[in-house]
């Protein structure tokens, strides 16, 4: 996951790789879900985020459709 | 060596707090044979618990030596993405875990990353467990379901 100067950059890092684009979201929705994902790591008793726990955090950050679907 | 699965889990419960709190508490992410000294265990073993906390996506390793090259979000090398926070250095392998490493340390942070594209500068802050200043977009190239296909692309 990288970090972009605008929308412009972006799509000319894609062409110049010759990837597809994939989706963006803005530093505040990055801040969120790096929060509810690695708030809890340094604790003895951290685990995973189960299927469920990851989908309901993605959402609550505003991140839905195709893209962000977790399951086959 | 170990001989159970559960002396396996234990022992990789042990190394992951110790890895854990150790990156956050000196921003350097130990590895085997520091973390085989700490915990008075065996290398092989300490080995075989990062190579168990790895498969779980707990860390990762790197493939040619298997030493720890990510203990998410803390990063064991030096990268583009850089995090001071609680008076320490610290490095993400993506602007994610950059701004995970705020998340972890429970701590004020000012994030150094450079534009994928273009290469400027760009700084991110987080305050009181708020992001105070933005910059720029942050782009997944992989779908979510795909992330752990190659996390090192991801």
């Amino acid at each position: 996951m990288l970090l972009f100067r605008d929308e412009e950059h972006v799509d000319r890092w894609c062409r110049t790789r010759e990837l597809s684009r994939g989706a963006t979201m803005t530093p505040e929705q990055a801040w969120r879900l790096a929060y509810g994902w690695y708030k809890d790591k340094l604790k003895p008793d951290w685990r995973r985020h189960t299927l469920e726990e990851t989908e309901a955090l993605l959402a609550d950050v505003g991140l839905t459709g195709a893209f962000w679907n977790l399951r086959d | 060596m170990t001989t159970s699965h559960a002396d396996l889990d234990a022992l990789a419960r042990d190394v992951r707090v110790y890895v854990f709190q150790q990156a956050a508490a000196t921003g350097r992410v130990p590895q085997a044979p520091e973390i085989s000294g700490a915990l008075g265990r065996a290398e092989p073993d300490v080995r075989a618990a990062l190579h168990h906390l790895a498969v779980g996506k707990v860390l990762i390793l790197a493939s040619n030596d298997g030493d720890i090259w990510a203990a998410n979000p803390f990063c064991a090398l030096p990268s583009g993405f850089r995090v001071d926070a609680a008076g320490r250095r610290y490095w993400g392998i993506c602007i994610w875990d950059a701004l995970g490493v705020a998340a972890a340390v429970d701590s004020d942070a000012v994030i150094s990353a450079p534009c994928g594209d273009c290469g400027d500068q760009m700084t991110l802050e987080v305050r009181h467990r708020a992001l105070v200043r933005a910059d720029g977009v942050v782009h997944f190239a992989v779908p979510a379901h795909h992330w752990w296909d190659n996390i090192g692309f991801t």
